[in-house]
């Protein structure tokens, strides 16, 4: 097998990898802004320096030459090379910044020219924090700079699209952003103009930025050229933690990180799966995290005599099954595609307890939304997984009839809008008694409820959600809600990188709860007021009982999960 | 004194031989080399030719043509190739392109007729510089009529070879000049250099195998054909054979571009063909071969001649043989100021030393033009070319920084007389 010598250890490789990437690959660390695994490789920013030779080889007879001592005789390129750009090949002999004094230089010398013409407004940089300059800068640059004169000046908050903001003076023109429209989304919405030290990227003529993944040059810049126009200033990046979950806009379920400050989700950033997403975000996705924080409902609540009252968990859960078991047989469920899979589990196995039966789900189909990549028609996240737990989507015409027939005597709509959707009128729904375990308080449905238990949304529970291509993947909190809750807390725990959250984070306060509970835990306490024998387990020992209930869910517990998900056996 | 042109005063022209009118086809007559190339010679003996002329690349690089026309890989079916005749000539200094377009354009169309047959190419893309619009006005009208005449185009004179030129105009940027920046020009994008290997003769214009020659370089294939590679490589120097198109610019009596063997003495050259300095004042600095390469201090041209090998023991290069000649009265400062400037200028800003370093280069040189240097600024300013030299995609940051750093280094009394002596000095000033 070829191999190579980096910093005087050697590396056997296969193919012709790019130097850069295999160095990232094996964890040795080299300074680099231009360079994008997915994108072509213009060796622009000129960072990625290293020093390159070969074994000086006989040619007649292929020996090593040596020299008197009998050290092999090794003869390196006259210039320093970017180490993005250059392939490997048999026998070279690599030194990185590690062991060349020649390659720290170039690359100490390269930062100080990036900074000569950077404005240094880190203090008020949205990307400060995470920013590859300012890290790479502390970390390899000059310890000042011996520019005397006025930076150039370019154009500031120039709103390129309706997301994306740009200040032209942080720009290194790395060009990123403009491959990433020619390369990735190939919307070609962005071009680099003007030219030399005035430089920077704009929308050709006449041109909005206003691709469906226009956000995306916003992690890509390495600088804070690019910036959201929604979380502009809204928070610095220490004050935030992230904790890995997906996104719900529709059944991709691409991998992301939710970002949350004082129990708020303020941004959604993409996470890296190469087998969903790679790299990559839809526009809408990262928009829906108001919804996480806005409008939601307070408590669980019960109308009396006409009129919502709020209540505590035990009374409403006690109304609720007193509901069910006044319909007995006729009770009809609905499962959610918006809810996990556990959720919908622990729905069938109540609705089997009571002797109710679940209709199915309700489909969010919007034809003509998808695009083949990151964007589904399916707007609901978990479509699949109803499908694999046998569910099959609600019509609209059946669910009137059976209710108009007065076949229904109460209804338990597990996360989902029946009326927002279209499924059945308010009016029809006036006659039955309707348990309402919703997410969100912008429900047509309410107006019908009688029952309405609040459940955590996606940002606040543990769960399992399938995507379209048959991926099980988790979910664990990003946020919390009101009320001691040892499972949630204990997975947030472990979904935030300290453990705690940042010292500006304060999430464990009042501030924020929202008192609302996860399905896995409700639905048992449903059952158990119902007087069913129900266990109350949580959420991961009830994915364990459907991985091997399930044939269509075999493997997926969440050990084998893990954070990237797992690829479920064709249904 | 004997040099290596040899008896260059009986010298006969054959770039832009001393005929009226010589732009019309009529006149230059009708492409008798390519007559000939296309009767006689098969496309390897043709490169066979021009490779044994010893003729290398007029743009610069100096690099051997008939070797560059070789690098093209076996022809493939379905597989276009190219030429590309480089005629975007920005360098300051340098003008004699221009010349050629304007007084014996056939010559280079002809060169590049015969150079398409060499390298088996279909079409050929003549870029030139946007600024010479009266003499790209004139090739299209000379073209058109070689069109007429079956010289360009389908079945040329009914030998079953057919190829196409198509003049393309530039947009007015130095660094189209650069062969793959030209390139990505042509193909409607920014014209950013690409990064080589792959080099333009396994992935050049679209991709596709492309060879790439300066337009005066061309020129000189139809007297070769015609004449034969040993004649053309005994003219000159015999490292460097051939004519030259001198371009003199600066302080001299009669500035112009003069063809002369290669191997010119510069004394000769300043003296006898540009008629010594203007006024009578003596000769301070001499850049032998546009703005990019080092300058040469008068004291350093002694039994130099325009060769490659001998201006390189002087410590410069040809470039393109457009010759400036400072007098004694030059300021080298705002000499170098107005280099910088150029650069600063017309970098493309791709890479981060060349579009950073241009401009603060040029700040500092700036600065000590107006008084306000400090000596420390100069030590910068070379520590700048090192840190810009070798570092980029192409070779224009290094074409930046020779002429800073070797100014700096030939004329340092020069820079430090007008630099304020020290911080402190200049604090007790004020």
């Amino acid at each position: 097998m070829a191999s190579v010598t980096i910093d005087g250890r050697t590396y056997e490789f296969e193919g012709r990898p790019r130097l850069l990437q295999f160095c990232l690959d094996h964890g040795i660390e080299i300074p680099h802004f231009c360079y994008h695994p997915s994108m072509s490789v213009p060796a622009n920013c000129r960072q990625c320096l290293i020093d390159v030779g070969a074994l000086m080889r006989n040619r007649a007879t292929g020996a090593l030459e040596r020299d008197e001592d009998g050290a092999p005789i090794i003869r390196y390129m006259p210039k320093l090379q970017t180490s993005c750009s250059h392939t490997l090949s048999d026998g070279q002999v690599i030194h990185t910044r590690r062991t060349s004094q020649k390659v720290a230089q170039a690359q100490r010398d390269n930062l100080e020219f990036l900074l000569i013409n950077h404005p240094l407004d880190c203090p008020i940089c949205d990307q400060a924090g995470m920013c590859p300059l300012q890290i790479q800068a502390y970390k390899y640059g000059p310890e000042g700079s011996r520019f005397e004169f006025k930076k150039t000046h370019k154009p500031k908050k120039v709103k390129l699209g309706p997301r994306v903001v740009l200040d032209a003076e942080r720009c290194i023109n790395c060009t990123r952003c403009t491959r990433f429209t020619d390369e990735i989304s190939k919307s070609h919405q962005l071009t680099i103009i003007e030219r030399g030290v005035k430089n920077y990227p704009m929308t050709p003529p006449g041109m909005t930025f206003d691709e469906p993944y226009s956000m995306n040059v916003i992690d890509l810049c390495p600088v804070g050229a690019l910036t959201s126009a929604d979380f502009r200033f809204q928070a610095r990046i220490w004050e935030m933690s992230s904790a890995p979950s997906i996104t719900t806009t529709n059944a991709k379920g691409s991998n992301c990180n939710y970002w949350v400050r004082d129990n708020l989700v303020l941004r959604v950033t993409p996470r890296e799966n190469p087998a969903v997403n790679e790299f990559w975000l839809p526009d809408e996705d990262r928009m829906a995290y108001r919804r996480f924080n806005e409008d939601r409902p307070e408590g669980p609540q019960v109308r009396t005599r006409g009129a919502f009252h709020a209540a505590s968990w035990e009374d409403a859960c006690a109304y609720a099954a007193r509901l069910l078991r006044g319909a007995g047989k006729r009770a009809l469920f609905l499962a959610s595609a918006h809810a996990p899979v556990e959720d919908n589990y622990l729905l069938i196995r109540l609705a089997a307890a009571v002797g109710g039966r679940v209709a199915g789900f309700i489909e969010h189909m919007e034809p003509g939304h998808g695009d083949g990549w990151l964007r589904t028609d399916d707007r609901a996240p978990n479509s699949e997984g109803c499908r694999r737990l046998g569910l099959a989507p609600v019509g609209a015409e059946m669910l009137r009839e059976e209710i108009a027939s007065g076949a229904v005597g109460a209804l338990y709509v597990l996360d989902d809008d029946p009326v927002g959707a279209g499924l059945v009128r308010s009016e029809d729904l006036s006659d039955i008694p309707v348990i309402l375990h919703h997410y969100h308080t912008t429900n047509e449905t309410l107006l019908s409820a009688d029952v309405a238990l609040p459940s955590a949304t996606v940002a606040e529970t543990i769960g399992t959600y399938v995507n379209e291509d048959g991926r099980a993947q988790r979910v664990v909190p990003a946020k919390a809600v009101r009320g001691a809750h040892r499972t949630l807390m204990m997975q947030m725990g472990l979904s935030r990188a300290d453990r705690h959250g940042t010292p500006f984070d304060r999430w464990h306060n009042e501030s924020n709860l929202i008192n609302c509970k996860p399905g896995w835990e409700v639905l048992p306490m449903v059952a158990r007021a119902a007087g069913c024998d129900f266990m109350d387990r949580g959420p991961r020992k009830v994915m364990r009982e459907v991985a091997d209930t399930f044939e269509a869910f075999a493997g997926a517990t969440y050990k084998v999960m893990g954070l990237g998900g797992h690829s479920l056996p064709p249904r | 004194m004997a040099t290596k042109a040899g008896d260059w005063r009986s010298y006969q022209r054959v770039l832009l031989p001393p005929v009226r009118d010589l732009h019309k086809l009529s006149v230059y007559g009708d492409y008798a080399a390519l007559r000939k190339v296309l009767a006689e010679y098969s496309p390897q003996e043709v490169a066979g030719i021009v490779k044994k002329s010893g003729l290398r690349g007029r743009g610069g690089a100096g690099f051997p043509t008939g070797l560059k026309w070789s690098f093209m890989p076996p022809i493939k079916a379905g597989v276009p190739r190219f030429l590309c005749c480089n005629g975007d000539e920005s360098e300051p200094g340098t003008f004699k392109d221009r010349q050629l377009m304007e007084f014996n354009p056939h010559q280079m169309l002809e060169g590049i007729l015969i150079a398409n047959y060499a390298i088996t190419a279909k079409t050929c893309y003549l870029y030139v510089r946007g600024e010479f619009a009266d003499w790209i006005t004139l090739i299209d009208a000379e073209l058109a009529k070689a069109y007429e005449a079956n010289l360009v185009g389908d079945n040329i004179m009914g030998t079953g070879f057919s190829t196409d030129i198509v003049v393309h105009k530039g947009a007015g940027a130095y660094i189209c000049g650069e062969e793959t920046s030209l390139m990505e020009s042509l193909e409607g994008k920014r014209a950013y250099p690409r990064i080589k290997p792959p080099f333009p003769a396994q992935s050049g214009i679209w991709g596709y195998p492309t060879t790439i020659n300066n337009a005066d370089t061309l020129a000189c294939v139809p007297p070769i054909i015609k004449r034969g590679a040993e004649w053309f490589a005994g003219i000159g120097a015999p490292g460097h054979p051939g004519p030259i198109l001198y371009g003199i610019s600066g302080h001299v009596n009669c500035p112009g571009v003069y063809e002369y063997p290669s191997g010119m003495l510069i004394t000769d050259l300043l003296e006898e063909v540009a008629g010594g300095m203007r006024g009578g004042k003596a000769l301070k600095a001499v850049v032998p071969g546009g703005a990019s390469v080092p300058v040469l201090r008068a004291d350093m041209i002694d039994g130099v001649t325009m060769d490659a090998g001998s201006l390189k023991k002087a410590g410069s290069m040809l470039g393109t043989a457009g010759m400036l000649f400072l007098d004694e009265d030059t300021d080298m400062v705002a000499f170098l100021r107005r280099v910088t400037r150029f650069y600063h200028h017309e970098s493309c800003g791709q890479c981060t030393p060349c579009r950073d370093g241009t401009g603060w280069m040029e700040n500092l040189v700036t600065r000590i033009d107006e008084g306000e240097g400090n000596l420390r600024d100069l030590d910068l300013l070379l520590d700048l070319c090192n840190q810009m030299e070798g570092r980029t995609v192409c070779a224009l940051a290094d074409a930046a920084a020779w002429p800073v750093r070797n100014t700096i280094l030939r004329f340092r009394k020069d820079f430090e007389a007008k630099c304020r002596s020290s911080m402190w000095t200049a604090k007790t000033v004020a």
